[in-house]
């Protein structure tokens, strides 16, 4: 008895011991916690890209084969590798994504639909960013809500009427009438058809984020640009669009973004996966599946590449945001 | 010549139901080179005056002409003004040379014009050698020879200056006021410079406006403004401290307030019959121990006071006098109080709590309208004379 009263005491001294140093510093358990949390989102964020990488690697023929997770001799222990590893290696994935498909026409189609598209907005939304943040009107409020309020609609709701307006074979008519307005051009298979919804669906979102930016601006400096010699136009674009930099950043990247990895409406406004038809950068990896076949090697191949520009385009724009946060640059 | 000329300025702010008026009909004519200060207390108009002079704001009445146009319609580009901000206003992402060349790049001066100005203008300014610097990186001084800068640079017919010293320390502001009185000899150019400062007022204006609830009070020579003031609110404004004011009535010879009788001839003062109630306004310097009478060509009857609080300065002293009960009122500009401000020499042998008599210096004596406000005389004496000129005139 006093043997294992004599043992036990040392422990749980030990467990005394570590909970009183952690009341102590909690500093260091926040900073564990913290280390748990970014490893926990490191699993979850990457792991995927490199099972993508583990897919491009293998050759096709291997790819079904399994084995993935292989036993290997460790200081004379068999045990299973923690991570898949690829079955082979076989780098000319990332060129066969190329060669079967024009893969980089799906790209560059995605690429000009989302550049057109965040230009548009940018433009449009910094006009109206301007108006909400810094202008007195009646209405205001209510307005600035309906626009938010649209911008909850699933794109869903829109589609049918807007592929039916974009076939251009009937014309648009004054709803419950049949009195016929105009009838639109025929814009399936062209980037209008991608470029108008996704102007109107992502722009409340760069609405919102550069009224509130716009509205931080101080008076003085649209007054002192205006003294200067530009007209209310000319001071939103030569002063307080560059002052806004991290709000017009964001609301670049955002739009880019969100367009770039877009799928639902151009899979409908481009009537074939083709790229001569505009289809997205999505409806080419999808190529690679055909009715009888799926090529999952080039499928994560086409996805590794697709994903690389935006992410150079994060670092990019990572910087610019934070060198525009710290150069105090609203500090009057 | 770029005079500038407001004919029938009115602004109003429409909020819904209640519209304030911000500027209610005012007219002025300010010749070209100029120094001009709009003057008054918060809201009273002076910045959205000169909002409607510079194009910031639209006037709901009225027509603005600077030289022979009429710029009312003008955008603030095309208006030929540079302003000078309260808050300074320098571009945060220009540095000081981008900052001072903003306006002529806009108008797309060549190159050399520019970079020849842009020089001049630091020069004027003492900024030799700062042009590549940001405007966080310099100092509150700095900056503001900067936003001058930015406004001499473009040779502007009218400076517009808002308040350009508010946001600097005392020392600073001071320094600065030479600065910008030694920039208008230099550049000879209208200014309309806003203040509610009346030192910077005073020491640098050739005519001072004085404006209250948007209405101009008066516009007038500093000197002018504060030896003759137009009306109550402009004799309470200009001075400091204050000027007294006391409620009186007028009688036969002279008029009556709660604690003292002063004599004039009230027949003398046009506008003002036996009876009437009239405010009696005297500068605290014109208060006088009644141990100077005779150094006072005109001084009134003694009168008894207590002195109250004494606050020294260094070169006068200021006695807060009470008379009679000695009600001290909290309201120091409130007429008929029973105080009574005193400026006397620091080595005066006066100390608080004395029993003592004053008089008053009858030559500098107001008399203002008891209702309207409206100067009636500056001069209880002068007016005497005038009043047999008057006589003389009306017997013949």
């Amino acid at each position: 008895m006093t043997m294992t009263t004599d043992k036990d005491n040392p422990d749980s001294g030990l467990l005394r011991r570590w909970v009183q140093y952690a009341i102590e510093n909690p500093r260091r358990v926040y900073r564990v916690l913290f280390y748990v949390a970014i490893v926990f989102f490191m699993v979850t964020t990457l792991f995927p890209f490199y099972w993508l990488f583990v897919l491009a690697l293998t050759p096709e023929g291997q790819l079904l084969g399994g084995g993935y997770l292989p036993d290997i001799e460790l200081f004379g222990l068999s045990t299973t590798f923690p991570l898949p590893v690829p079955q082979g290696f076989n780098p000319e994935a990332f060129i066969a994504v190329f060669e079967q498909l024009p893969f980089h026409l799906y790209m560059l189609n995605s690429f000009v639909l989302a550049i057109s598209t965040t230009v548009i907005v940018l433009v449009i939304a910094s006009l109206a960013g301007y108006v909400f943040g810094r202008l007195e009107f009646a209405g205001r409020v209510p307005l600035m809500l309906a626009i938010l309020a649209i911008s909850y609609f699933p794109p869903a709701a829109f589609v049918v009427p807007l592929f039916e307006a974009f076939t251009g074979n009937t014309p648009i008519v004054i709803p419950f009438t049949e009195i016929p307005l105009f009838t639109p051009p025929r814009l399936l298979n062209t980037p209008g058809a991608m470029v108008m919804p996704f102007s109107a669906i992502f722009m409340p979102l760069s609405i919102f984020i550069l009224t509130t930016f716009y509205a931080q601006i101080p008076d003085g400096l649209e007054d002192a640009a205006r003294v200067e010699g530009t007209t209310r136009f000319g001071a939103l674009f030569r002063v307080i669009m560059p002052l806004s930099a991290p709000g017009v950043a964001t609301a670049a990247v955002l739009t880019f973004i969100s367009v770039y990895n877009e799928y639902f409406f151009s899979s409908i406004m481009a009537t074939s996966p083709d790229a001569a038809n505009w289809s997205p950068i999505v409806g080419g990896i999808l190529s690679f599946q055909t009715q009888y076949t799926t090529q999952y090697n080039l499928m994560a191949a086409a996805s590794i590449v697709a994903v690389l520009p935006v992410v150079i385009l994060v670092l990019i724009a990572q910087e610019r945001i934070v060198s525009g946060l710290t150069a105090g640059a609203l500090k009057e | 010549m770029a005079r500038v000329k407001l004919e029938h300025v009115t602004k109003r702010y429409d909020d819904g139901e209640s519209g304030v008026v911000a500027v209610d009909d005012m007219n002025m004519d300010i010749n070209h080179g100029e120094f001009i200060c709009l003057v008054g207390p918060s809201g009273c108009g002076k910045s959205t005056t000169m909002e409607t002079i510079a194009g910031l704001t639209q006037p709901s009445e009225g027509e603005i002409y600077i030289g022979e146009r009429d710029v009312t319609d003008l955008p603030p580009k095309d208006r030929g003004v540079a302003m000078v901000f309260q808050n300074i206003a320098l571009f945060p992402h220009m540095d000081v040379y981008d900052n001072i060349s903003f306006g002529l790049r806009l108008r797309d001066y060549p190159q050399d014009e520019i970079d020849r100005r842009v020089e001049r203008a630091a020069d004027i300014v003492q900024l030799e050698g700062m042009l590549d610097r940001m405007p966080d990186e310099m100092s509150g001084g700095q900056r503001q020879r900067v936003a001058i800068a930015r406004a001499i640079v473009r040779e502007p017919d009218v400076f517009l200056m808002d308040e350009p010293l508010a946001n600097l320390d005392a020392k600073l502001r001071v320094h600065m006021r030479t600065e910008l009185q030694r920039l208008h000899k230099k550049l000879d150019t209208t200014i309309i410079y806003v203040t509610h400062d009346q030192a910077e007022a005073m020491t640098m204006s050739d005519r001072i406006a004085v404006l209250d609830t948007g209405e101009l009070q008066q516009i007038d020579p500093p000197l002018v403004c504060y030896n003759e003031p137009a009306n109550l609110f402009v004799a309470g404004f200009i001075g400091s401290p204050s000027m007294n004011f006391l409620n009186g009535t007028v009688d036969d010879g002279g008029v009556e307030t709660e604690h003292f009788y002063v004599k004039f001839d009230p027949a003398a003062v046009d506008d003002l019959a036996i009876g009437d109630q009239v405010t009696i306004g005297v500068r605290p310097e014109n208060v006088h121990p009644a141990t100077k009478t005779n150094e006072i060509a005109y001084p009134s009857a003694p009168i008894n006071a207590r002195t109250d609080v004494l606050e020294p300065m260094g070169d006068e002293i200021f006695a807060y006098l009470l008379m009679g009960e000695g009600n001290t009122s909290m309201a120091q500009e409130t007429a008929s109080s029973d105080q009574l401000l005193m400026s006397i020499d620091p080595d005066s042998p006066i100390q608080a709590d004395d029993n003592i008599q004053v008089v008053l210096d009858r030559e500098r004596m107001h008399l203002f309208h008891g209702e309207s406000g409206d100067a009636l005389t500056h001069n209880l004496v002068a007016s005497t004379d005038i009043e047999a000129t008057d006589t003389r005139v009306g017997s013949d």
